[in-house]
C-alpha cells in the first residue's frame, strides 16, 4: 500500500477515535469542555496534511482532480475551518459532529473504485488554476460546516421544544450562537465561492462548461440562501434546514464536476 | 509521640441554623481563631472552615490520645462563644480522626456532604479557609498535604462524574435554559407579576449576568419597588404587552385565573423580533401562558411542572452518581495511605460525654 494511503487511514482512525471518545463521555455524562477533546482532530488533521503533501508529490500538482482527492481535500478544509470556527463561536462539541462527516468522506475516498489514480502529466502548473480550485473546495468545506452546525441547531431546538434537558443539551452551545454560526459559515462559503468564480474569469485556459454551470448553480443556491438569511425571511429553524439540505447540492455536484 | 489528624464539626444535618449561627466564625475572625486553636497545648496545625451550612475545625496534634484533641477543641468553642454548660451539652458535634477526617474532607470538597448534593460553591469556600490558615501560618506539612489532596480529589470527582451536572432548583433550571437560548450578557428579562418565585428566577438570571430587567405588576408600587431592588425598569400592567418584543426571557407569575399570554400576541412579537429565540417561563398556578405558545417558531415555553421535573431529574441523576463519587474517594484514600476507618455516620457523637 502506498505510504499516503496509510496516512489517510491513520487520519480516519484518529477522527473515529475522537468520535468514540466523545460519544462514550457523553453517554457516561462525563463530558467536560476541554481543549484535549480537539487532540484526535489535530492528529487527524496533521496526518491528512501529510497525506496531501505526499499525494501532491506523487501526482506532481495539487491533488484535486479525482473524486477521492477532492473528498480528502474537502475533509482537510473542514477540519481547518473547524479549528478556526470552533474556538471563535465556543462550539467545541462541533468536533463530535464534524468527525463522522470527515471520517465518512475519507473512508469513501479510500474505498472508491479506482481511488487516487495517477494524473495525466500536464505541462506548466498555472498558479491561478490551482488557487481557483483550492478556494472553491474550501468554500465547499464552509458549506459542509454550515450543514453540521445546522444539524446541531436542529438537535438543540428539538431538545428545548420537547423539554429533554439532559447530557447533550448541556454540552451544545446556545441556540442563538448556533443560528449565527449557520449564517456566518454559509456567508463565508458564499464569499469564497464568489472569489473562486471571479478567478475563473481571469483564466486563459477554458474551464469546461458543465463545471462552470455546476459551480454557478451552487453559487446561486447559496446566494439565494444568503439573501433569505439576511432579510430574515425564514426562521432560524428553516434556515438551519436549508443549510443541511442545501449541502447535498454541492456534495453531489462534486461527482458531476469531476466526471465533466 | 504520634501525630493525630482530627476534625470537630457540626453542620446543617446535626444542628439547626439558630445554633449554627451562634458559633459561626466571621470571615475576618477565622485567622485569629486558627491561631488560638494552634496555641492550644499539643496542637501543631489547624484550619477553620465556617460557612452557612457548617462549622468545622481541622487540626493535627500530638497528644497521647487522639480523642483528647476533640475535647480541647470543644472547650475552646465553649470559651470563645461563651456557651453555658447546658448549651455545650446540646451541641451535636461530629468527632473524626485520621482516615475519617480525610474521608470527610474529601466528601465536603466534592460537594457530597452539601445540602444541595454536588454544589460547587463549597470547593471555593474550603479553598478560601485553607488560604486564610496558610497565610496565618497555622498549617504545616500534615494539613498542607491533606488539603492539597482534598482539592485534587474534588477536581477528580467533578471531572469524572456528573455530580454537578444539571440544576436542582427551579431558579437555576430557569438560568440553565436561558443560557442555552441566549448569551446571558445580552439577555433582557421581563417579569410579569412579582411573586417570590419569579423574583428568585429573575435574581438568579441577574446574578449570572443578564443584561436588564423590566418588571410589570398589577400593583405598580410593588413593580417599582422590585425594579428598584433589581436595578431594572418598572412598567404599568397595561404596558407590558407593548414591550414584549424588547425582551428575550419572559417570566410570568400573575394570579390571573385565565391565560394572560396568548399565541396571537407571541406571534406578533416574534415577527417584530425577526424570529429571535424567546424563552417563556410560566410559574403561575393557574397557568398564565397558553401551552399553544410552545408551538410557535423560536418560542420555548416551560411551566412550573416542566421546570420542577427537570430539577427532579437532575437531583436523581446526582444521587445515581453518588456511588461513583464515593468509589473515587475510597480509591484516593487508599492511594494516599489512609487506612480504612469507621463510617462517617457512626462517628457522630453527642456533647462532651463522648470525649
Amino acid at each position: 500500500m502506498e505510504q499516503y494511503r496509510t496516512l489517510l487511514i491513520l487520519a480516519t482512525l484518529a477522527y473515529l477515535g475522537g468520535l468514540f471518545h466523545a460519544g462514550t463521555a457523553l453517554t457516561k455524562r462525563t463530558w467536560h469542555d476541554s481543549r484535549w477533546h480537539a487532540l484526535p482532530m489535530l492528529i487527524g488533521f496533521c496526518l491528512t496534511t501529510a497525506f496531501l503533501y505526499l499525494r501532491g508529490q506523487a501526482v506532481g500538482q495539487c491533488p484535486m482532480k479525482s473524486v477521492s482527492d477532492i473528498l480528502v481535500f474537502i475533509s482537510w478544509s473542514v477540519i481547518l475551518l473547524y479549528f478556526l470556527v470552533g474556538g471563535a463561536y465556543r462550539v467545541s462539541l462541533l468536533g463530535l459532529f464534524t468527525a463522522p462527516l470527515v471520517a465518512g468522506m475519507q473512508i469513501l475516498a479510500v474505498f472508491l473504485p479506482g481511488a487516487f489514480p495517477d494524473y495525466p502529466l500536464k505541462g506548466k502548473i498555472i498558479p491561478l488554476v490551482e488557487l481557483h480550485a483550492a478556494v472553491a473546495l474550501i468554500a465547499y468545506a464552509a458549506f459542509a460546516l454550515s450543514c453540521i452546525t445546522g444539524i446541531m441547531y436542529l438537535l438543540q431546538e428539538r431538545l428545548l421544544k420537547k423539554h429533554r434537558i439532559g447530557g447533550l443539551f448541556y454540552q451544545l452551545p446556545p441556540i442563538q450562537d448556533l443560528a449565527k454560526s449557520v449564517r456566518r459559515l454559509s456567508l463565508l462559503g458564499l464569499i469564497l465561492l464568489s472569489a473562486a468564480l471571479a478567478m475563473s474569469f481571469a483564466l486563459k485556459q477554458p474551464v469546461s462548461n458543465p463545471k462552470v454551470i455546476f459551480a454557478w448553480a451552487v453559487w446561486l443556491l447559496y446566494a439565494v440562501m444568503g439573501f433569505v438569511m439576511w432579510r430574515h425571511v425564514l426562521s432560524p429553524r428553516q434556515t438551519a434546514w436549508l443549510a443541511v439540505i442545501g449541502f447535498v447540492v454541492p456534495f453531489v455536484s462534486l461527482w458531476l464536476v469531476t466526471k465533466a | 509521640m504520634s501525630q493525630h489528624l482530627i476534625c470537630l464539626g457540626l453542620n446543617y444535618r446535626t444542628t439547626p441554623v439558630e445554633v449554627r449561627e451562634r458559633i459561626a466564625f466571621a470571615e475576618s475572625k477565622a485567622a485569629e481563631a486558627a491561631l488560638e486553636i494552634r496555641a492550644l497545648p499539643g496542637f501543631d496545625e489547624t484550619v477553620v472552615l465556617s460557612t452557612c451550612n457548617r462549622v468545622e475545625i481541622y487540626a493535627s496534634h500530638n497528644l497521647e490520645e487522639g480523642r483528647a484533641g476533640h475535647s480541647k477543641m470543644r472547650d475552646y468553642i465553649a470559651t470563645r462563644f461563651a456557651l453555658a454548660d447546658s448549651e455545650v451539652e446540646s451541641l451535636v458535634f461530629y468527632q473524626l480522626s485520621d482516615a475519617e477526617t480525610a474521608r470527610h474532607l474529601f466528601r465536603v470538597v466534592s460537594g457530597l456532604d452539601s445540602m444541595v448534593l454536588g454544589e460547587t460553591e463549597i470547593f471555593g469556600q474550603v479553598k478560601q479557609s485553607y488560604k486564610v490558615a496558610l497565610d496565618s501560618g497555622t498549617t504545616g506539612r500534615t494539613l498542607n498535604k491533606l488539603f492539597q489532596q482534598a482539592f485534587a480529589v474534588g477536581k477528580r470527582v467533578r471531572n469524572e462524574t456528573a455530580i454537578q451536572r444539571g440544576s436542582t432548583s427551579v431558579g437555576s433550571v430557569a438560568v440553565d435554559l436561558a443560557e442555552k437560548v441566549h448569551d446571558l450578557k445580552e439577555c433582557r428579562v421581563m417579569l410579569i407579576g412579582a411573586g417570590d418565585m419569579s423574583r428568585t428566577c429573575a435574581q438568579s438570571l441577574l446574578s449570572r449576568g443578564a443584561k436588564s430587567i423590566i418588571v410589570s405588576n398589577r400593583s405598580h408600587d410593588r413593580a417599582v419597588e422590585l425594579a428598584a431592588e433589581m436595578k431594572g425598569k418598572a412598567l404599568k400592567f397595561d404596558e407590558w404587552e407593548g414591550a414584549m418584543h424588547e425582551v428575550d426571557v419572559i417570566i410570568s407569575s400573575t394570579s390571573a385565573p385565565h391565560f394572560v399570554i396568548k399565541p396571537e400576541q407571541i406571534r406578533q412579537v416574534q415577527k417584530k423580533r425577526r424570529w429571535e429565540p424567546l424563552l417563556v417561563i410560566d410559574i403561575a398556578v393557574p397557568r398564565d401562558v397558553d401551552p399553544a405558545v410552545n408551538q410557535i417558531e423560536g418560542v420555548y415555553l416551560y411551566d412550573i411542572d416542566a421546570l420542577q421535573a427537570i430539577a427532579d431529574d437532575s437531583r436523581r441523576e446526582r444521587e445515581r452518581q453518588l456511588i461513583h463519587c464515593e468509589g473515587i474517594i475510597e480509591q484516593q484514600l487508599n492511594k494516599y495511605g489512609f487506612a480504612e476507618g469507621d463510617a462517617f455516620q457512626s462517628s457522630i457523637q453527642r456533647g462532651p460525654s463522648q470525649a
